[in-house]
C-alpha cells in the first residue's frame, strides 16, 4: 500500500537531544492521613518512576486499571504534586516552582482527557471553551481571538460556525475534537493524552487517532499517551513504558516491545490481546489472579504473586531496573532466562487478501469523494 | 463449528422496534433476523446506537412498554414467541432457561445481598430447592467459574470483590440453572485485557460443557474473532452483513464492515494511517430513507440514497444488505492497476 513513511519513524534515541520532560524517581502516595479515629490506608500509586521523553516523540504509558498510569500523567503536568522525586521540563526542575510561573508553563504543557462528556463545561459555548486559554495567556483579543478560535476549529476538522454552540450539541468524537482544540489553543509543546480515544467508537476512534498524528507532525508536538489499548499504542507510539502497580517494569522501542517482550508481565499482557482474525485463535495461558491492592503491594517484585516464573528470590528482593545496550529497560531478576517465553505464536495472522483489496478501493473512493467531486 | 447440531435455540425474524407509536417515526431496530443453535455463539457487533443492546433487552422482555413498541417480528425460543409472553411467563423463563450477563459488573449486582444469596435466589425461585441445597449449588457455581476460596466468597458482598471477580459472579448467576440461551451484552468491555482473556476463555469452556447457545453483543472485533461462530454486523438498527466468522473476516462485503476493519489499529507492524468512516451515526429521528449507511459510504449513489437495499445471498449463510457489494465492481481503472 502507498503508505507515506512518517518522518519520525527514523528518529531514534541515539541522536542526543535534551529531553523535553524527564521524571526522576517520581513517587506519589495518597492517603495515610490521620482522621478522628484511624489512619486512612496509604495508596502507593506511583513508586520511584524515572524516564525521559525526547522532543517530537510519542511516548506511551501502558498498564491495567489501578497501575498508576493516569496519576503519573498528572504528576508530569503537576496537576497533582509528587510525594517525592522531581519533574524536569526542558532542563528546569518544575517540582517546586511557584504557582505564577507554573501557570505560564501550562501554556506549553497541555492535557486531553478521556471522557469527552465530562471534560467540557456544559455552560460555556465551544468558542468560550477554546478561547479561554487564549485569553488567560493574553495571546489574542477581540476579533483576533475569534479568528484564532475559528482557525483552531478548522485545524481539528470542525466548522468555525460551531463556536456558538454548546458541548451537548456534539457527538463524542466531535467533543473530543473540541478538547483537542482547547489543548492546542495555547500553542503547546507537550500534550499528555489520558486515554484520549478509549471512550470512542471504533470508526470515530480512528478519526481522532489520525487527527492526533497529523497534528503532532504539523505542529512538532511531543505526545505522551496514557492508554490501556495495546493496539492503539502499537499504532501510535515510538517508545512504550509498561507499568504494573506503580512501577515501570519494562521500557522499550515499540517494535522491540511487541516483537520480543522481556518482562513476564509484558509477555502476559501481549498474550491476552484477542486474536485479530479467527485464524489466529489459540489456546493461551491466561494470567491468573487479580491486581493486588495498591494499598498493600506485595514485597519484593510486585508481580511475583501472578508471575508464572516466580522464584523465592522474587519474593524477597525488589528487582532493579536494568538498562540494556540499546537503551531498553527491564525490571526482572530472571529476564535472561525467560526471554523466549513470550515468543512462540505470532500476534498477528495475515489479513485476508480480499479485505486488503477492498480496503484499497474503499480508501480510494473516499479520497475521490474528499477531493470534492 | 457445529453445523450438524444447528437446530436453532433462538430464532428471531423480522424484528422491528421503535420508541414511539407515531407512524412517521422510523424504526429504531428494523427488520432484524438471526438465529443461534445449541452450543453456538452468535456475535452481534456494531457501534453505539446501532440497536444491539436494545435488541437484547427486547428479547429478555426488559424494555418498558410504552415507550418501547415492537412493530413486527417474532422470537421463537423453546416453542414460544418471546415477544408475546406475559410478564409472569417471562419471569419463569428469565434466569432459568434464558439468562443475561450485563456490561457493568459494578451496578448489576445487588449491593445489599451477599453473592451467595444472589446466586441461590434464582436456584430457589426456578427449581424450588431448599435454602441449604441452593447454597450448596451456589458454592458449586463459584467453583465452576474459578473464584479462589469460594467458601469464603459465598458470604462476601459485591463491593468486596474486584471487577473481574464480580463479572464471574454474574456468569455464575446466569449459568446456575443451565440455561439453553445466554445473552451477554458487552461482558468484557469494562474489564482489563488480562481479565478479559480469563473471562472469555471461561465462558467458552463453560459453553462447551453445557451446550448453551450464546448471543454476544460487542463492539470489539477482537472479541468477535476470538469467540464467534456466526456474526451479525449491525448499523443504525439494521443487520448490514451476516455470516460465519470466517466469511466475515476473509470476505467482508459491506462497505461498513470493510471500513470498520480498516479502522482498527493492528498489533502488528504499523502500516500508515487508519481507514476512517466519515461523519457519524445518524440520530434516531433522522434515519436516512434508503440505505442507512449511504450518507457515510464512499460508494453510495442515487439508488442507495432512495431505496433500502435487500439482502443479497453470497453463499451458505453469508448475506449482505448493499446495492454495490462486492465493491470490486466499483474499482476505478487505477485501483485495478495497483492491485494487479
Amino acid at each position: 500500500m502507498n503508505t507515506p513513511a512518517s518522518p519520525l519513524e527514523g528518529a531514534t534515541i541515539d541522536t542526543p537531544k535534551p529531553p523535553v520532560i524527564e521524571a526522576r524517581a517520581l513517587t506519589k502516595h495518597f492517603g495515610g492521613t490521620r482522621h478522628l479515629f484511624a489512619r486512612t490506608p496509604t495508596v502507593y500509586a506511583v513508586n520511584g518512576v524515572s524516564f525521559a521523553v525526547q522532543q517530537g516523540e510519542t511516548f506511551a504509558i501502558v498498564g491495567e486499571s489501578g497501575c498508576g498510569k493516569s496519576t503519573l500523567g498528572r504528576l508530569l503536568l503537576r496537576l497533582i504534586d509528587a510525594t517525592e522525586g522531581r519533574v524536569i521540563y526542558q532542563g528546569k526542575d518544575i517540582t517546586q516552582i511557584d504557582a505564577a510561573s507554573m501557570r505560564k508553563l501550562r501554556r506549553e504543557m497541555q492535557i486531553i482527557f478521556q471522557d469527552p462528556f465530562a471534560s467540557l463545561n456544559p455552560g460555556m459555548t465551544v468558542g468560550q471553551i477554546i478561547g479561554e486559554p487564549i485569553a488567560l495567556h493574553g495571546l489574542a483579543h477581540g476579533a483576533a481571538r475569534a479568528e484564532r478560535v475559528a482557525q483552531l476549529l478548522r485545524t481539528v476538522g470542525l466548522q468555525p460556525a460551531y463556536a456558538d454552540r454548546y458541548p451537548h450539541e456534539f457527538s463524542g468524537g466531535q467533543r473530543q475534537r473540541i478538547g483537542i482544540a482547547r489543548a492546542l489553543a495555547g500553542e503547546p509543546k507537550l500534550i499528555v493524552g489520558d486515554e484520549p480515544v478509549s471512550a470512542l467508537d471504533v470508526s470515530v476512534q480512528a478519526q481522532v487517532i489520525n487527527l492526533l498524528e497529523a497534528l503532532k507532525q504539523d505542529l512538532g508536538l511531543t505526545l505522551i499517551m496514557v492508554a490501556h489499548d495495546l493496539a492503539v499504542i502499537r499504532h501510535m507510539s515510538d517508545r512504550v513504558a509498561v507499568m504494573y502497580l506503580g512501577e515501570i517494569v519494562e521500557l522499550a522501542q515499540v517494535d522491540d516491545l511487541f516483537d520480543a517482550p522481556l518482562h513476564p508481565y509484558t509477555q502476559a499482557l501481549l498474550r491476552a490481546i484477542p486474536a485479530s482474525t479467527p485464524a489466529a485463535r489459540r489456546e493461551r495461558p491466561a494470567l491468573s489472579g487479580d491486581l493486588p491492592s495498591p494499598t498493600a503491594p506485595p514485597p519484593g517484585c510486585r508481580f511475583h504473586t501472578r508471575c508464572p516464573h516466580a522464584k523465592p528470590r522474587c519474593k524477597d528482593e525488589r528487582p532493579l531496573s536494568e538498562t540494556l545496550p540499546e537503551g531498553r529497560q527491564v525490571a526482572c531478576h530472571f529476564w535472561r532466562e525467560i526471554q523466549n517465553a513470550g515468543g512462540g505464536t505470532p500476534l498477528v495472522a495475515s489479513v485476508s487478501p480480499k479485505l486488503i483489496e477492498r480496503l484499497g478501493i474503499y480508501r480510494e473512493r473516499q479520497a475521490l469523494a474528499n477531493s470534492g467531486v | 463449528m457445529s453445523r450438524e447440531e444447528r437446530r436453532p435455540v433462538l430464532e428471531v425474524s423480522g424484528f422491528s422496534l421503535k420508541f414511539s407509536r407515531a407512524p412517521e417515526v422510523p424504526n429504531l431496530v428494523d427488520n432484524v433476523s438471526f438465529s443461534v443453535g445449541a452450543g453456538e455463539t452468535l456475535c452481534v457487533v456494531g457501534e453505539s446506537g446501532c440497536g444491539k443492546s436494545v435488541t437484547s433487552l427486547a428479547l429478555m422482555g426488559l424494555l418498558p412498554s410504552p415507550p418501547a413498541h415492537i412493530v413486527a417480528g417474532t422470537a421463537q425460543f423453546d416453542g414460544k414467541d418471546l415477544f408475546r409472553q406475559s410478564e409472569r411467563e417471562l419471569a419463569d423463563i428469565r434466569g432459568n432457561r434464558m439468562s443475561m450477563i450485563f456490561q457493568e459488573p459494578m451496578t448489576s449486582l445487588n449491593p445489599a445481598f451477599t453473592i451467595g444469596e444472589q446466586i441461590a435466589e434464582s436456584v430457589r425461585r426456578h427449581r424450588g430447592k431448599s435454602r441449604a441445597e441452593a447454597r450448596e449449588e451456589a458454592l458449586e457455581m463459584l467453583r465452576l467459574v474459578r473464584i479462589p476460596a469460594p467458601e469464603k466468597r459465598l458470604d462476601a458482598y459485591p463491593h468486596e470483590l474486584s471487577g473481574g471477580m464480580r463479572q464471574r459472579v454474574m456468569i455464575a448467576m446466569a449459568l446456575a440453572n443451565r440455561p439453553q440461551l445466554l445473552i451477554a451484552d458487552e461482558p468484557t468491555t469494562a474489564l482489563d485485557v488480562t481479565i478479559q482473556a480469563q473471562v472469555l476463555s471461561l465462558v467458552k469452556n463453560l459453553q462447551a460443557e453445557t451446550g448453551t447457545a450464546m448471543v454476544l453483543i460487542t463492539h470489539d472485533l477482537g472479541v468477535v474473532a476470538e469467540v464467534a461462530d456466526h456474526v451479525a454486523v449491525m448499523y443504525a438498527g439494521r443487520i448490514v452483513e451476516y455470516g460465519t466468522v470466517s466469511d466475515l473476516f476473509d470476505d467482508p462485503q459491506h462497505p461498513y464492515t470493510i471500513g470498520l476493519m480498516g479502522a482498527i489499529p493492528s498489533v502488528g507492524k504499523r502500516e500508515g494511517p487508519l481507514a476512517t468512516i466519515h461523519g457519524s451515526v445518524p440520530s434516531p429521528e433522522q434515519m436516512p430513507a434508503g440505505c442507512r449507511f449511504a450518507p457515510r459510504c464512499p460508494f453510495a449513489d442515487e439508488r442507495c440514497i432512495d431505496q433500502a437495499p435487500p439482502d443479497k445471498l453470497i453463499d451458505g449463510t453469508h448475506r449482505v444488505a448493499c446495492w454495490v457489494a462486492p465493491v470490486e465492481l466499483c474499482a476505478t481503472p487505477r485501483t485495478k492497476e495497483v492491485t494487479a
